[in-house]
């Protein structure tokens, strides 16, 4: 009998204590002088919050916030480098060595003032730990202390493209005093001796506008004003982030203000929120591309291989109706590899479809008949969709295309191996400068055209003026060049570039989308 | 004490039986998870440094992956009987520390959810099998077919809308309100913390945001006690010993709650068992819809990102729950019906 008893009176009290919390009063935030600001997000992606170790997409922007890098992009104009850290900066004749001069008198949280040891450390400890972001700092030969607020880089190869790396938050400058007390270090065996990883996931050492004060991962992030931040005081006092994978839960929050700030809204909800008289909705224009590559190995598909099978397969697909049916209008359409948005790009060369030149090509390239290829992605919803359409278009010209949707992780393993024919994939830049594309699509031996077996010297060539050209003017003929090169060989076709829909309470000022860290959070105000 | 002592021996033998188990779960999920055609570097490495081979052998280095598969099984296995788990492929840090990260959330949630499945489902199934027929038995259907029918990805979305957009009673995602801050981390569980650290504003706050969750995930369960102890406790009802104590002219209560209950009550502690267990480990939608961070989650994403450590840390620590659960059940056995415990 006790067993039952004690059952049901646990039953009860259970009950008692559901009915309880019913009527409980809600929890009262904590009164904060400056405005608090909630972000609700898909943080799913967070790993850790160490500059020097991460690699994601949700850190940028809170290292933007936490940390300055010594030059930046600002969201009003991407072509530019504008300063930060640093008034002023010369770069030697031979292109080789940046000097660096940072403004006077700037201190981090800490209380420590910023030198241009502290530029030092940071990018030998980012170089040194080795993890993914490492590679900004491949081009870095060796960096010279002057003097406490000038700092002399060498390069190994002269590089256009430097400013806009030291503009990447992976280039953040850490106090470094503050990082070698909680176990960090800069030594050339830093990948297995630096310990200061744990202590800056949760605690940042920057100089920025913010501090974070909390991780929680899959949960949120917290950061607090800097009053003494040398650029002013932000307007915020504190900015909660929190996790909501949900898209209609996420807009839910913000209509009932309980969030202020959404990042990326889905199509299928942007009418609810524009109708809602409370909230404000902005369109960022990002730099992510999707592509369509095909192989130049004849081992992995004849046809593809053959450039006129490629041209064809390029002037197939309906870019028109996928954007406007399938992102109802949220994206747009770059000629080639390089991004609206980015130094070089000619809307005007935009290439539509046009399926009697398509099958015209492909009759000489003697596909009359069509013929059968895999296509292979890595699966989520929106691909799903795209991917379908891309097979009824390509059908329309005889072309059987077989779906190979795959786990992004097995399929990036795939591609990697360079055992993938016909790829629907995607671009994210880490910096902007348009080396970011050029190198990854255009060289044998790196990143997508190594995977894609692509191999075209001229398109070396122009590379590399792209990588070491200094004249602005020459250096946009050759990327101009490039994409007439790869538009003619065709290993890959630009699909579209993503839009994102930001929700904001319209109480939020001061809001610039910025295509890689999101949002600067010292720009807003509520 | 001799019961007492066979029932120690019991749990020795069963304790014992763990470290086999556990070691055919390492061994079974490390294959499996190697069979799949991909590169571990695949998820560690990103896209643009894959072409830096300093950054590629660091990471190759930092896993042992360039070891032979059975070394690594075994490194595995050494570095687990000292207590080390390894380290997750994908967010870098030792799979311990993340499962401690996780695990508190998913027990709360767990926990609430079968006391609600429990607060309402017995009760409810107990009143269907005495009135069996009548209005209550056809409402502990319906409750019922719902609870088994409707996915959580579903009515969890319906329920935020309904109870927390529309109607405005119950709080929204998360495990606190969106502009606090979560209380001071002693136990990982918002309820015991926020009660010890004497906060009762934040309790009543991690209480209120219990609710809608603890409903969803625990309704499926409601449905299996509701039902189970409904026929169960029919079938004890039709029985001789049953017949014998009406006829003794006891009261009907004490023999529906003396009599039948307590040997009804043994398939309903089994379900509840590996309800319990189940909840433990499979409330991935509930805790992606109210943005949960639970085990669920970290489990599903280990998997899809072949995040090998991590997958065997996850499974080797649902063995351990379904291993202890089932331990506790049998026990409990034991203390309903004392013929379990002398057998």
């Amino acid at each position: 009998m006790k067993p039952v008893r004690w059952i049901l009176v646990l039953i009860i009290v259970a009950m008692l204590i559901l009915h309880l919390a019913a009527c409980a009063p809600k929890a009262t935030p904590t009164p904060v002088p400056l405005p608090t600001l909630v972000m609700v997000m898909n943080m799913d992606d967070v790993v850790t919050l160490d500059p020097h170790h991460a690699y994601e997409t949700t850190n940028l922007m809170i290292h933007n916030s936490t940390y300055d890098t010594l030059v930046e992009f600002r969201a009003d104009d991407l072509t530019k480098v504008a300063p930060r850290l640093a008034d002023r900066w010369e770069v030697s004749a031979d292109g080789l060595t940046y000097t660096f001069y940072l403004h006077p008198g700037v201190k981090f949280t800490s209380g420590n003032p910023v030198t241009a040891e502290d530029v030092r450390f940071s990018w030998m400890r980012l170089k040194n730990i080795k993890d993914n972001p490492a590679f900004y700092a491949d081009i870095v030969a060796d960096v010279q202390v002057v003097n406490d607020t000038t700092v002399k880089v060498t390069l190994t190869e002269p590089s256009p493209a430097f400013l806009a790396i030291c503009a990447a938050p992976a280039m953040s400058i850490v106090d470094s005093k503050v990082v070698k007390e909680h176990g960090g270090t800069d030594a050339p065996d830093a990948d297995q001796t630096d310990k200061a990883k744990d202590w800056l996931d949760q605690n940042s050492a920057g100089s920025g506008p913010f501090i974070l004060t909390k991780w929680t991962p899959k949960a949120e992030i917290i950061l607090e004003a800097n009053p003494n931040y040398w650029r002013g005081k932000p307007k915020l006092g504190k900015v909660i982030i929190k996790h909501v994978a949900d898209p209609t839960t996420a807009l839910q929050m913000l209509q009932r203000g309980d969030a202020d700030l959404l990042d990326s809204l889905d199509v299928d909800l942007v009418e609810q929120a524009k109708a809602d008289p409370n909230l404000q909705v902005v369109i960022g224009q990002t730099l992510n591309q999707n592509y369509l590559a095909m192989t130049s190995n004849p081992e992995l598909s004849k046809p593809l291989s053959d450039k006129r099978v490629r041209q064809a397969i390029a002037l197939s697909v309906d870019y028109e109706g996928l954007i406007q049916a399938l992102l109802r209008g949220y994206g747009s359409r770059a000629p080639s590899i390089i991004p609206l948005g980015i130094l070089g790009v000619d809307p005007a060369m935009t290439q539509g479809r046009d399926l009697e030149k398509a099958k015209a090509l492909l009759k000489e390239a003697g596909y009359e008949k069509g013929f059968e290829v895999d296509l292979s992605y890595g699966s989520n919803p929106v691909r799903e969709t795209i991917a379908a359409k891309l097979k009824s278009d390509l059908a329309e010209v005889g072309i059987t295309v077989n779906l190979k949707p795959m786990e992004q992780s097995v399929y990036l393993s795939e591609m990697r191996a360079q055992r993938l024919a016909f790829c629907f994939g995607g671009w994210t830049p880490d910096y902007l400068d348009p080396t970011m594309w050029t190198d990854y699509f255009s060289y044998h031996d790196r990143g997508i055209a190594k995977r894609m077996w692509y191999n075209n010297p001229e398109a070396e060539r122009l590379a590399k003026i792209i990588g070491t050209e200094f004249d602005l003017a020459k250096r946009e003929q050759a990327i101009k060049d490039l994409q007439k090169v790869l538009m003619d060989d065709m290993p890959f076709t630009m699909l579209y570039q993503t839009q994102q829909i930001v929700v904001m309470n319209k109480a939020v000022k001061g809001f610039a989308y910025h295509p890689v860290h999101f949002v600067s959070f010292f720009d807003l105000s509520k | 004490m001799e019961m007492r002592m066979g029932l120690s021996v019991h749990i020795i033998r069963r304790l014992l039986l763990v470290v086999p188990m556990l070691i055919g779960v390492t061994l079974l999920t490390f294959t499996v998870s190697r069979v799949v055609p991909a590169d571990p570097l695949a998820v560690i490495v990103s896209e643009k440094a894959m072409d830096h081979p300093d950054i590629v052998a660091a990471a190759v280095r930092k896993w042992g992956l360039d070891k032979p598969l059975p070394q690594q099984y075994l490194y595995y296995l050494w570095n687990l009987a000292h207590g080390d788990l390894g380290v997750s492929f994908k967010t870098k840090r030792p799979v311990a520390q993340d499962l401690a990260q996780y695990l508190p959330a998913t027990v709360e949630l767990a926990v609430a959810s079968l006391l609600f499945a429990m607060a309402i489902g017995l009760p409810l199934g107990i009143l269907a099998a005495v009135r069996s027929g009548s209005w209550i038995d056809h409402l502990a259907r319906l409750i019922s077919l719902l609870g088994a029918s409707m996915p959580p990805f579903w009515s969890g979305l319906m329920a935020l809308f309904l109870f927390y957009f529309k109607l405005q009673l119950l709080p929204g995602p998360g495990r606190i309100d969106s502009r606090a801050v979560a209380p001071h981390t002693i136990t990982g569980l918002y309820l015991l913390d926020t009660f010890l650290l004497g906060d009762m504003n934040a309790f009543a706050d991690a209480l209120h945001h219990l609710i809608l969750p603890s409903v969803i995930l625990g309704w499926f369960t409601l449905a299996l006690v509701c039902r189970i102890t409904r026929s169960s406790l029919l079938e004890v009802l039709r029985m001789d010993y049953i017949r014998t104590a009406r006829a003794k002219g006891l009261h009907e209560r004490v023999v529906l709650l003396r009599h039948a209950l307590r040997n009804a009550f043994i398939p309903t502690l089994t379900t509840l068992g590996l309800a319990f267990a189940g909840l433990m480990t499979g409330a991935i939608m509930t805790e992606t819809i109210f943005a949960w961070p639970g085990i669920g989650r970290y489990a599903v994403e280990a998997a899809v990102n072949l995040d090998y450590p991590a997958v065997l840390g996850t499974t080797l620590l649902i063995a351990v729950i379904y291993i202890f659960v089932n331990l506790v059940v049998d026990i409990l056995y034991g203390v309903i019906d004392p013929r379990i415990r002398e057998a």
